[in-house]
């Protein structure tokens, strides 16, 4: 009988070793994956950020933004407004086109009492032209950049260009 | 045996083959984790690749480890995608290739599967007249390729401007080196033909077409499929682009601004763009819009 006792308190003392060595080979498990998972999340943030930051830096040579030879010489940073304008009427098309979450163009100068959207209807006299989102969305990085449009003076067109930024914006909650 | 010691063993075997098979997966997620990073990260540095004024750019893409960059191409939608996946080499077998990453303004021609540690990646500006993109081609720097007679500008172009050091230049394909892929520019046994005169290129028995240096590049550098699916990508983005350039001549206009040419069949034919067989009539019309805008008194672009 104190055999039987002794064997069943021997199995379970190895079972018990047996249940903790689970459990802490879980939580080790656990860490482990939580460690990885918020790594990863940082990575990510990285990722974007550094998307962002490249993309401004090169969105204005890009097809839907650039001036090309419309005014003039040819200028790297230069965007057309005229072109962006039109790109505006069709955003929903571009939404994830350029992979950043947001980009926007702010006229710097001449400076504007407040900040004024700028539609078809009030174009030129604005200088924000939001480009993907109405809001503001996340981290903005930006770059200076020409804003150039064709203006009209009595029956003869000139090109007008101004100094503006251009803004792209990551980490969207 | 004792019963604690049949029960130790049971469970100790069970507590082992746990351990195994959630570090296989742990392996198997770190290599998926590596491989979508990397993705991400190609499509992340071909941003720099955007052309400002200059003709082409070259870089090196290293992956530390020997890795397999699958380039796959959708034509669905408004601008169709670029997908890429990469799997890397762990414990001698290819992990982490499920994950993948999706681009919708980036054109990368090059073959389905590029295997390798070091990449060449260099893009070329693509103008149909205007700017429509920068196309982007990836090399496995240990693919030799051997260009066969020939022109001395690509010759140049190749060795010079782009500095690709995996390009030899031979007069007869014999010459080639063992395992290079041989492209012929003047008729020869070659895997790949290049008849600039017909402006055509034969590769794996299929024939695509070509307009101008950067679909040359393009159709000896890609695979026949993703060439025609990459250029119908293209032709989408030339259509949207077309359009944007339609409403925009329309709006000057009111300011006076007159412009002549016709972007509106530029749209209505890229639209309509079925393979690089179209190219050739596209391209008159491409002509025709080059000619108009470069002379006109108020430029579109």
């Amino acid at each position: 009988m104190q055999i039987m006792v002794k064997a069943q308190m021997k199995i379970q003392q190895t079972a018990f070793m047996l249940i903790a060595l689970t459990l802490f080979f879980i939580l080790v498990a656990l860490f482990f994956i939580g460690f990885k998972i918020s790594g990863l999340k940082e990575d990510v943030e990285a990722l974007e950020e550094k998307q962002a930051k490249l993309l401004v830096s090169k969105i204005a040579a890009s097809p839907e933004f650039t001036c090309g030879e419309s005014y003039g010489i040819r200028n790297e940073n230069c965007v057309d407004a005229d072109k962006v304008l039109m790109l505006i009427q069709e955003k929903e098309k571009y939404k994830k086109f350029w992979g950043v979450d947001d980009i926007k163009i702010r006229k710097i100068y001449p400076k504007l009492p407040e900040d004024v959207v700028c539609t078809m209807a009030n174009y030129p006299n604005c200088n924000l032209i939001n480009i993907l989102e109405e809001e503001v969305v996340g981290t903005y990085v930006s770059n200076f950049i020409t804003l150039c449009r064709k203006e009209v003076e009595g029956n003869k067109f000139y090109d007008k260009c101004e100094l503006a930024i251009l803004m792209a914006s990551y980490g969207k909650e | 045996m004792s019963f604690s010691w049949i029960f130790a063993l049971i469970v100790g075997a069970m507590i082992l083959i746990l351990a195994i098979y959630f570090s296989v997966k742990l392996i198997d997620l770190g290599g998926t984790e590596k491989g979508a990073k990397v993705s991400k990260d190609i499509g992340i540095l071909l941003n720099p690749m955007e052309t400002g004024f200059e003709e082409a750019k070259t870089t090196l893409l290293d992956v530390e480890i020997e890795s397999e960059i699958t380039n796959i191409c959708e034509d669905t939608g408004i601008f169709g995608n670029q997908i890429l996946t990469t799997s890397q080499e762990i414990f001698g077998e290819q992990k982490g290739g499920d994950v993948e990453v999706y681009f919708k303004n980036k054109y990368i021609f090059s073959e389905k599967i590029l295997k390798g540690k070091r990449f060449y990646i260099f893009s070329k500006k693509f103008e149909f007249p205007f700017k429509i993109t920068d196309l982007i081609f990836i090399i496995p720097e240990d693919e030799i390729y051997c260009f066969v007679g020939a022109p001395q500008e690509i010759i140049n172009y190749t060795k010079e401007d782009l500095k690709l050091e995996n390009i030899v230049n031979v007069s007869g394909v014999q010459s080639c080196p063992e395992k290079s892929v041989s492209v012929c520019f003047g008729g020869g046994n070659c895997k790949i033909k290049v008849d600039l005169s017909g402006k055509h290129t034969t590769k794996e028995n299929k024939k695509v077409y070509f307009e101008g240096d950067a679909l040359m590049y393009a159709s000896i550098f890609s695979d026949p499929e993703i060439y025609e699916c990459q250029l119908k990508r293209v032709m989408k983005r030339v259509a949207n682009l077309a359009k944007l350039y339609s409403e925009k001549k329309e709006f000057i206009l009111n300011k006076n601004c007159r412009s002549i040419a016709n972007v509106e069949e530029l749209f209505a034919r890229a639209k309509s763009f079925e393979s690089s067989e179209n190219l050739r009539t596209i391209n008159l019309v491409k002509e025709d819009l080059e000619e108009k805008n470069k002379y006109a008194q108020c430029k579109l672009w």
